[in-house]
C-alpha cells in the first residue's frame, strides 16, 4: 500500500504542470545542488583541520563531540524555519479503504526524504571515517553513526510535530522561541548551563560505551510515536487545513488613492503580498537583505572601494524588485483571467507595477540611511543604485515578466520552492546583476570612478524620465504575449 | 450603431437591428482537433441566449474567445462592431463570470466589489446601495462575514462572481454554468434576476448550462453546440425542452 502511495506522489511530482520541466531549469538545479553538496563534502573532509585551527591544542574528537549538540540544536531551528510539512493531499485517500495507520505511516515515511536528513551524514561521515574509525575502532564509529541517525530522526519528527502544533495554535511558536532565547541567553551570556559540556558528556559516554547510542534512537522512536498519535487524532480535513479562516482587519492605504487606477491596483497587490504565504515570505526576505551591508561594510578588507557599496546598494534598495519582480504576473496567476476581462487598462496595469517597485525601493532606501555611519559616500552610492533600480532594473524585470508563463500557488512557503521558476528567472538574473558593473569597472580601471557612478545615475534618471515610452513598448509586447501568459496561468 | 449610454431605451425595432456580438468564421484548433468552428453568429441587443451542449462541445472555449482570453486561429469576434482582439473598449460594457479564476480570492467579497466598482468609477456608497438589492440572492452568506473569497464555498463564490458582474451595469453579461454549484433557492433567484435585467435593462445575456429546464426557462434563444459547431439555433417555444431532451437522449443511445 505504502508503495502505491509513494508511486502516486512520484507521479504527482513529475506530472505537475510546474515541476520545472524545462531542461535548462533541471540542469541548473542539478548543478546548484551538486555544488552545495560538494561544498558540504569538502568541508566535512577537512573538518579535522577546521576544528584544529578553531580550537588549537585540544583533542579533535573531544572538540567534535562538544560541538555536535550545537549542530543539532541549530538544525532544529533551521528545520523549523525551512522544512515543509509533507504536502501530499491525503484528501482523496481518506474515504478509501485504506487504514488510517497506513496513511500516517506513509506521511511520516515520505517526509524523511529531505535534504535536512542527509546533511548530518554528509557533514560527519567523512570525518568519522578519517579520524574516529582509525583512532577509536569500529564499535565507536558505529555507535556515533547510530546516535547521529537517532538525533536526526528525532529532530525531524520533533520539528514536524511542532509545526503542526503551531499551525493549530500560534502560541506554541511563541513558547518555542522564548525557550530557545532563554537557553541561548543562559548558555552564552550567563554561562549557567553549557551545551558544550552536555554535548561532551553525551558523546563521550557513547565513545566509551557505544551501546549508549541506543538512547538517542529511543528518543527518536518516542518522538515518532508522539507525532503518530498526534496525526492519528488530527487527521481531519478541517484540522489539517489550519490557518484561521477569518479575515484580518482590512488594510486600506489612503495614500494610494492619489495615483488613480494604478494606485487602486497597487492596493490590491499589497493585499496579495500581505495575505498570502509565499509573497509574504518573499517580502520578509527583502527585509533581511537590509542587513546585507553589515556583512560587507564591517569587513575592512571589503569595505573600501566602490564595488561593495554598488553591490550592496543595488541589493538593499532593489531586492524587492529582484525577489518579487522575477515572478511578476505569476503572483496573479490564479485570477489573471479576471484581470484581463475586467475594465483594466493594460497601461495602468504596468504603471501600477512601477509604482509598487518605487514604493518598496523608496522604503528600503530610507531604511538603509543608518549606513551613513560608514560614510556619506556610501549613502550617495545607495541613492545612485536606487535610481538605477527604479529606472533600469524595474523595466528589465517587467520586460521578462512578459515572458513568464508559469503558475504559482500563493499558499506555499517560499523557501526551496521551485514552483514558477523557469528559464526566464535565470536569464533575467544575468543582466540584472552584471550591467552596473559592466558600466562602472572599465571607467574605474581607467581612473574615473566618479564618472562611472555618474553614468549609472544618469542612466537611471534617463529611464525614469522616458518611462512612458517604455511602458508603451511593454504594453505592445504584452498584447502579443497575453494569450500565452493567460494560457500558462490557467489551471486546466 | 451602439447604445453605450445606459439610460437610453431603444425601441423594439431598434432591438431587432442592433447586433451586440457578431461572430464570423471563428475557429479554434488544439493540436489538430477543431474545438470551436462557427461560420456566422449574430447576437442582437437584449437577447437572452442559452448555450447548451455536452462536455467538450466548446462552450467555455467560445466564451473565452468572446472575451479575448484565447487567440482565435481564424475569424473574429466583434462586439459592437469592433474586433475584441484589437480594442479593449468592449470591457466598458461587458461583464463575465466563467470560473473562480475570475475572482481575486485573497480579498473579502466587499473589497472585491469595491475594487470592481472602482474600475467603473462607481464609489463605495453606490456599491453598498447596489448590494442591498442582492440581499435575497446572498442569503446573508456573503457580506460582513470577515471571510476571504478563497474561504467561501464554490456556490458562494459563484454568488460573488455573479453579483460582481451585475454591479457593473453591463450591456453584455456572460455566465458559464452559473447554476452548477448554487442551491435550489439561489437558482430560482438567479433565474428571476436574469429575466428581470433582460426585461428592464435589455441586457444581452449569454448563459451556458447543463440544466435544460433552467435554460429553456429563462432564455429566448437556445444555441446547441456539438463538437465546436452550433448545430441548432432556435427560438424558445413550448416544445423546445422536449426537442432538446430528445437530442441528448439520442446521443446517449448512439
Amino acid at each position: 500500500m505504502t508503495i502505491t502511495l509513494i508511486r502516486h506522489q512520484w507521479r504527482a511530482f513529475w506530472r505537475s504542470k510546474n515541476s520545472g520541466k524545462g531542461i535548462t531549469v533541471r540542469v541548473i538545479m542539478a548543478i546548484l545542488i551538486f555544488y552545495l553538496f560538494a561544498n558540504l563534502v569538502l568541508l566535512s573532509f577537512f573538518l579535522d583541520k577546521v576544528l584544529e585551527s578553531l580550537f588549537p591544542g585540544l583533542e579533535i574528537i573531544a572538540v567534535f563531540s562538544s560541538c555536535l549538540l550545537y549542530y543539532f540544536l541549530s538544525d532544529i531551528l533551521l528545520r523549523f524555519q525551512l522544512q515543509e510539512l509533507p504536502t501530499l493531499s491525503v484528501k482523496p485517500y481518506l474515504i478509501l479503504d485504506i487504514r488510517r495507520k497506513q496513511i500516517i505511516n506513509y506521511l511520516s515515511f515520505i517526509s524523511l526524504a529531505s535534504g535536512f536528513n542527509l546533511a548530518p551524514f554528509i557533514l560527519t561521515l567523512p570525518f568519522l571515517l578519517k579520524i574516529v574509525l582509525p583512532q577509536e575502532g569500529f564499535p565507536v564509529f558505529l555507535g556515533l553513526i547510530v546516535a547521529i541517525s537517532g538525533l536526526t530522526i528525532f529532530n525531524h519528527f520533533f520539528s514536524l510535530w511542532l509545526k503542526r502544533k503551531v499551525n493549530l495554535n500560534a502560541w506554541w511558536m511563541l513558547g518555542f522561541m522564548a525557550m530557545v532565547g532563554l537557553l541561548g541567553f543562559l548558555d552564552f551570556y550567563l554561562h549557567i548551563i553549557s551545551f558544550s559540556t552536555i554535548s561532551s558528556l553525551i558523546f563521550n559516554s557513547i565513545i566509551q560505551q557505544p551501546t549508549f547510542a541506543l538512547f538517542p534512537v529511543m528518543a527518536a522512536v518516542l518522538m515518532y510515536l508522539i507525532n503518530f498519535s498526534f496525526l492519528k487524532s488530527n487527521l481531519y480535513l478541517d484540522e489539517l487545513h489550519s490557518a484561521s479562516a477569518l479575515a484580518k482587519s482590512s488594510t486600506e492605504i489612503p495614500f494610494l488613492n492619489r495615483f488613480g487606477k494604478p494606485g487602486e491596483l497597487v492596493a490590491i497587490e499589497l493585499k496579495l503580498i500581505l495575505r498570502n504565504k509565499r509573497p509574504k515570505s518573499a517580502m520578509m526576505m527583502c527585509f533581511f537583505f537590509l542587513f546585507y551591508g553589515l556583512v560587507f561594510y564591517n569587513n575592512p578588507g571589503m569595505g573600501v572601494g566602490y564595488g561593495a557599496p554598488i553591490f550592496c546598494g543595488m541589493f538593499m534598495t532593489g531586492i524587492f524588485i529582484i525577489n518579487y519582480g522575477q515572478f511578476m504576473f505569476s503572483w496573479q496567476s490564479s485570477h489573471f483571467d479576471g484581470l484581463m476581462v475586467n475594465r483594466i487598462n493594460i497601461e495602468d496595469f504596468f504603471k501600477s507595477k512601477f509604482l509598487l517597485f518605487t514604493i518598496f525601493s523608496t522604503v528600503s532606501l530610507i531604511l538603509t540611511i543608518p549606513y551613513v555611519y560608514f560614510g556619506w559616500d556610501i549613502i550617495l552610492i545607495h541613492f545612485i543604485m536606487y535610481l538605477w533600480n527604479i529606472g533600469v532594473n524595474a523595466l528589465l524585470v517587467l520586460y521578462f515578466a512578459n515572458r513568464n508563463y508559469r503558475r504559482i500557488d500563493l499558499s506555499k512557503s517560499a523557501s526551496f520552492n521551485w514552483e514558477g521558476v523557469g528559464a526566464s528567472q535565470w536569464i533575467l538574473s544575468i543582466p540584472l546583476l552584471v550591467t552596473p558593473f559592466v558600466i562602472f569597472y572599465p571607467l574605474f580601471w581607467l581612473g574615473y570612478p566618479e564618472t562611472g557612478l555618474a553614468i549609472i545615475a544618469i542612466a537611471g534618471i534617463a529611464f525614469i524620465i522616458t518611462r512612458q515610452f517604455w511602458i508603451t513598448k511593454l504594453v505592445e509586447i504584452f498584447n502579443k504575449k497575453r494569450y500565452a501568459i493567460a494560457e500558462g496561468f490557467r489551471n486546466d | 450603431m451602439r447604445y453605450l449610454t445606459k439610460n437610453v431605451t431603444p425601441s423594439q425595432k431598434d432591438l431587432e437591428t442592433i447586433n451586440m456580438i457578431e461572430i464570423k468564421n471563428l475557429q479554434k484548433i488544439y493540436s489538430g482537433v477543431v474545438v470551436v468552428d462557427i461560420a456566422q453568429l449574430s447576437i442582437r441587443k437584449g437577447e437572452t441566449i442559452g448555450l447548451v451542449g455536452n462536455n467538450g462541445a466548446g462552450k467555455t472555449t467560445l466564451f473565452r474567445m468572446m472575451l479575448d482570453l484565447i487567440r482565435c486561429d481564424s475569424g473574429e469576434v466583434c462586439s459592437g462592431e469592433v474586433n475584441v482582439a484589437s480594442n479593449d473598449s468592449w470591457k466598458n460594457y461587458t461583464a463575465a463570470y466563467l470560473d473562480e479564476g475570475f475572482l481575486i480570492d485573497y480579498l473579502t467579497p466587499e473589497e472585491y466589489f469595491y475594487f470592481i466598482g472602482s474600475l467603473h468609477e462607481i464609489n463605495k456608497a453606490e456599491i453598498d446601495e447596489k448590494l442591498l438589492n442582492f440581499a435575497d440572492f446572498f442569503n446573508a452568506e456573503i457580506l460582513n462575514k470577515s471571510k476571504y473569497i478563497r474561504d467561501l464555498s464554490k456556490g458562494n463564490q459563484c454568488k460573488v462572481g455573479v453579483a460582481s458582474c451585475l454591479i457593473q451595469n453591463p450591456e453584455i453579461l456572460m455566465l458559464d454554468e452559473p447554476f452548477a454549484n448554487i442551491d435550489p433557492s439561489t437558482q430560482i433567484r438567479l433565474k428571476n434576476i436574469i429575466r428581470e435585467i433582460n426585461r428592464e435593462k435589455h441586457i444581452t445575456t449569454i448563459v451556458s448550462s447543463h440544466d435544460l429546464n433552467h435554460v429553456t426557462d429563462v432564455c429566448g434563444r437556445i444555441l446547441l453546440m456539438e463538437k465546436g459547431k452550433i448545430i441548432k439555433d432556435m427560438e424558445t417555444n413550448p416544445n423546445t425542452l422536449e426537442e432538446l431532451e430528445e437530442y441528448f437522449s439520442v446521443l446517449q443511445k448512439s
